[in-house]
């Protein structure tokens, strides 16, 4: 029943349109529909397709990542979910509640109390000092100042920012601004996170270290997160599932083992081609069936190959596979493994 | 290809000679538009009309009866005070910014008028800059904002700015003096419009600066707009501002000299007289009294504002009272006392001794300033107008500027030119243009070969740069009326002193221009040619001056635009031209003349303007894809 799926997931897009330009919108998505690609339709009528039809729910809890390159859409459809872009067409439920069709006050209330956003050049105010930012929120909803600042003050020890409340944020670097950014929208204690490419201006070992630290948050708060990103890496590190985007629509979605196992067309494939597989696939991926000797080692069928290679080396003898429940489906081998290491460099 | 290029330039040839010969000298003086009668008939109008009509007896005469009142009620406040609490007020609110050095330069500054004794004339010259300086921040940063938020708004104010400061100021002073009569009201109005449009621009682009990000950020939590303008777009707008409220007060000091003009009186009239009476050295340290207000009112008004980060010096509310009490107890005492008056005067004592040095270096370089300024008188300017106004047709002229414009702006601006000089000679003013075109071209020269090889020079050594910059900054604020008086002393009244007073004007913006533009050529262009084993000789003529073309050509174009905004200067000290028209026209009964005076002027700067920003967008290395 949609109903009950309605309940479950935190927020749910469908037919999510964006045109760009001068004019009314429907010739270009009726362009879209016949099947125009989004170069043709710019040169035929001069306007842009930003997001095309783009359909995906969001379970709570769940890290719903939009992996795309630069141009396809993948901002703009992040700003259509809070309409700082109005949509062009569609819904995009909360909780069942259609954003589109809130007035003004009924949308800054559910800024105000459901959804934050961290921004990819932080979009920090360097006007205030770091509690003030992170209070902002807060601020915005006429909380005092003492509760705000209380509450700023907790949020950022839970950052890992302790001792910095009085600084401005241009005498941070980079990472602790954006653990700034982030404290900001954990204050007001959002149902659901946006995050717009928040780690791509940060230099990669900062950037690993962030990511770890949004794995760490995300264990204790099992907040909803919509994140963007341009990395397929960061993607598979940290989406439950992935969307990867391209010219304005999905191209695939699914789990990062889904993706890497099968991608399901070229241009998802040219990304795959260079994930080192161990590092994504299960051990369930390589599994065949049999059934090991007594006394055999075990591993569960979710945990990822390249746990099990020191094992491999180890000792050659097979490896039983059991799955969540316990219960055998099959063994895994050095021949297995070594087999799909050979396909990947193919 | 070729061939088609040579048939042209013998076509061009063909036709500027034919020109030549069937046109005639000078501009037909009977082709006139009459822009001068409508302005005469208003003028007549004005004056039979000021005492019945609603326009002035329910916007103008309120207007000015506030204006009057606000200029009042400062001065005599401010001379009412003990001498001694202006310093000590400067003072602490600069010191509480923690700039020690600055503050005590700031309070020096507030007793230098009296010094040299000029205190009464510096109240009423602070008392009109701060009245016109207010009214601007009030009028500037609403105005700015809503232009920054609206768009439509913003494209109809540009033209209208950009008007307001390319009209000579003399020429704008004429209807406002038809308006608000002569004195001290029609000058703070003269004054706000001129110094308004930096405080508008300024606001405006503080507030369109403000990141995307942070403003998505204020939406994302639920911020009202109202909450956004305020708490985000116009805080991180303030250091734009403060600079705008900065532009607007060097602006302010920029036309003292040219408001005494209508009555502005002041240090400006001061000036003015020690022009006539021809004492560079009382107009030096009178001048000098006006960079000192301009100084504090600039400081002032920064220290006002607070800054996020800047540190203050903590103060309780209680020694805050303590020290306004101080203040009030110490300016009553003062007052029983009589020291409202400032107690001591070096009068002239330092200005003789610098009438004494212009003295001798007149007499003992005459042999080089006598035949210097024979020369561009005799020599170059008046060939140059005889040439541009009887030698040469005006039809040929024209056709000439045309082409010009087409080789280096292209059609548009060919057809542009072509009638704004039309229009030139149509307001009757041919001949005034060709003056001060002239003396504009003679000054713009020196001004090159003074300032390209001094930026060039500096571009390359910093230190030098750094340096210098502080005597750049200085000869920029002071009034350039005052660059003119030692000069003619040292050159007699004529065009020379105005072309070499516009000269130094217009030097040190050039000098940093050029000197900016070799600085930021890009590094790794020079270290390439020095791996190939280019000398320092070739990597400056080869890589360095061909990359900082752009840099020069703008360099050149400001010497020209500040050049011309000298010409009404040099109108003063006897250069004729347009510039002695505007002041004919302002102080005699024909100000109809002003009109005339003011669209040939603006003509001539937008078309110098355009085709130099042209030249210089050409010699720009094509942008990257």
């Amino acid at each position: 029943m949609s109903v009950s799926g309605d309940a479950f997931n935190a927020i749910e897009v469908r037919n999510v349109w964006k045109v760009f330009g001068q004019g009314s919108p429907e010739p270009a998505i009726a362009l879209a529909k016949a099947g125009s690609t989004r170069q043709d339709i710019i040169s035929s009528i001069d306007q842009t397709v930003a997001v095309r039809d783009v359909s995906f729910s969001v379970a709570r809890g769940e890290t719903f990542v939009v992996m795309g390159l630069s141009g396809s859409g993948k901002s703009t459809l992040i700003r259509c979910l809070s309409r700082l872009i109005e949509p062009t067409a569609g819904e995009v439920l909360l909780n069942g509640e259609d954003l589109l069709a809130m007035n003004d006050d009924q949308l800054r209330e559910v800024r105000r109390g459901k959804i934050s956003m961290v921004f990819q050049h932080f979009g920090l105010f360097p006007h205030r000092k770091v509690i003030d930012n992170i209070a902002y929120g807060l601020e915005v909803q006429k909380v005092d100042k003492a509760t705000r600042h209380a509450r700023a003050t907790e949020v950022l020890n839970i950052v890992g920012l302790d001792g910095w409340a009085d600084r401005y944020p241009q005498q941070l670097s980079g990472g602790m601004q954006q653990r700034v950014g982030l404290a900001r929208a954990l204050a007001v204690d959002p149902e659901i996170l946006l995050f717009d490419e928040p780690f791509s201006a940060l230099d990669p070992l900062i950037r690993k270290e962030m990511q770890d630290e949004l794995i760490r948050l995300q264990k204790t708060m099992q907040r909803t997160i919509i994140f963007i990103t341009h990395d397929f890496a960061e993607a598979l590190r940290l989406g439950d599932r992935i969307a990867i985007m391209k010219d304005g629509s999905f191209d695939q979605v699914g789990t990062p083992e889904e993706i890497v196992s099968n991608p399901a067309t070229p241009y998802v494939r040219e990304f795959v081609n260079d994930v080192p597989r161990a590092k994504v696939l299960s051990v369930g991926a390589v599994t065949v069936p049999g059934s090991a000797p007594h006394g055999a080692r075990t591993v569960s069928a979710t945990s990822r190959i390249e746990t099990i290679i020191p094992m491999l080396l180890d000792n050659d003898e097979a490896i039983r596979v059991v799955d969540d429940n316990g219960t055998e489906i099959g063994v895994v081998n050095r021949h297995n493994v070594a087999s799909m290491l050979q396909a990947e460099q193919q | 290809m070729i061939k088609r290029y040579r048939s042209l330039a013998i076509s061009v040839v063909v036709i500027l000679i034919g020109l030549q010969v069937l046109g005639s000298g000078g501009f037909p003086k009977s082709w006139n538009i009459g822009l001068s009668e409508p302005i005469n008939t208003w003028q007549s109008w004005i004056r039979s009309n000021r005492d019945q009509h609603w326009m002035f007896t329910f916007i103008l005469n309120p207007i000015t009866w506030t204006v009057e009142l606000g200029l009042n009620v400062t001065e005599s406040f401010i001379g009412w005070l003990p001498w001694f609490i202006p310093p000590v007020v400067v003072f602490a609110i600069i010191a509480r910014r923690k700039k020690w050095v600055m503050a005590g330069f700031a309070a020096f500054a507030v007793v230098y008028p009296g010094l040299v004794g000029v205190w009464q004339e510096s109240i009423e010259t602070i008392s009109l800059m701060a009245v016109s300086v207010g009214i601007c921040i009030l009028l500037g940063v609403p105005i700015g904002v809503w232009t920054a938020l609206n768009k439509r708004v913003e494209s109809t104010l540009r033209p209208v700015l950009d008007a307001m400061q390319t009209v000579p100021a003399t020429v704008y002073l004429i209807p406002i003096v038809l308006l608000f009569g002569i004195g001290k009201v029609p000058a703070a109005i003269a004054t706000v419009v001129y110094a308004l449009p930096p405080m508008i621009r300024l606001t405006s682009l503080g507030v369109q600066q403000v990141p995307r990000s942070a403003i998505e950020a204020g939406q994302m939590f639920g911020a009202t707009k109202r909450q956004i303008l305020s708490r985000i777009q116009l805080p991180l707008a303030v250091p734009s501002i403060v600079a705008g409220i900065n532009q607007t007060v060097m602006m302010a000091l920029g036309i003292v000299v040219i408001a005494t003009l209508v009555g502005a009186g002041g240090l400006g009239q001061e000036i003015n007289q020690t022009v006539r009476q021809l004492s560079p050295g009382r107009g030096l340290v009178v001048s000098l009294a006006v960079v000192a207000v301009a100084f504090v009112l600039d400081r002032v008004s920064m220290a006002l504002i607070s800054q996020p980060g800047s540190s203050t010096v903590k103060t309780s509310r209680k020694a805050l009272i303590g020290f306004v009490a101080a203040l009030v107890l110490a300016t009553l005492i003062g007052r029983i006392i009589g020291w409202h008056q400032f107690p001591i005067s070096f009068g002239t004592s330092f200005a003789d001794p610098i009438d004494t040095a212009v003295n001798w270096f007149r007499d003992t370089f005459s042999f080089i300033t006598r035949p210097f300024n024979d020369f561009i008188v005799r020599d170059v300017l008046i060939r140059a107008q005889k040439l541009l106004n009887s030698t040469l047709s005006w039809q040929m002229i024209i056709f000439a500027a045309m082409v010009i414009s087409y080789v280096v702006a292209g059609w548009k601006m060919a057809v542009t030119t072509a009638i704004g000089v039309l229009t030139i000679g149509l307001t009757g003013r041919w001949l005034d243009a060709v003056d001060t075109l002239s003396q504009t071209v003679v000054a713009v020269i020196l001004s090159v070969l003074i300032a390209l090889p001094i930026g060039v020079w500096l571009g390359r050594r910093p230190r030098a740069e750094a340096a210098l910059s502080p005597i750049l900054d200085s000869l920029q604020t002071i009034p350039p009326l005052i660059y003119a008086i030692p000069f003619v002393m040292i050159f007699t009244v004529g065009p020379v002193p105005g072309v070499v007073a516009a000269v130094v004007y217009a030097i040190p913006p050039g000098i940093r221009l050029t000197s900016l533009g070799i600085r930021q050529v890009n590094k790794e262009s020079i270290e390439a040619a020095t791996t190939f084993g280019a000398t320092d000789r070739q990597v400056l003529w080869g890589v360095r001056i061909p990359l900082a073309m752009p840099s020069i050509i703008l360099a050149i174009n400001q010497m020209v635009m500040m050049v011309l905004a000298m010409a009404i200067i040099a109108g003063m000290v006897g250069g004729g031209g347009l510039g002695y028209r505007s002041i004919e026209a302002l102080t005699g009964p024909n100000k109809g003349l002003g009109a005339e005076v003011g669209v040939a002027i603006v003509i001539m700067a937008t078309i110098l303007d355009r085709l130099t920003q042209a030249t210089a967008k050409r010699l720009q290395a094509p942008a990257a894809i």
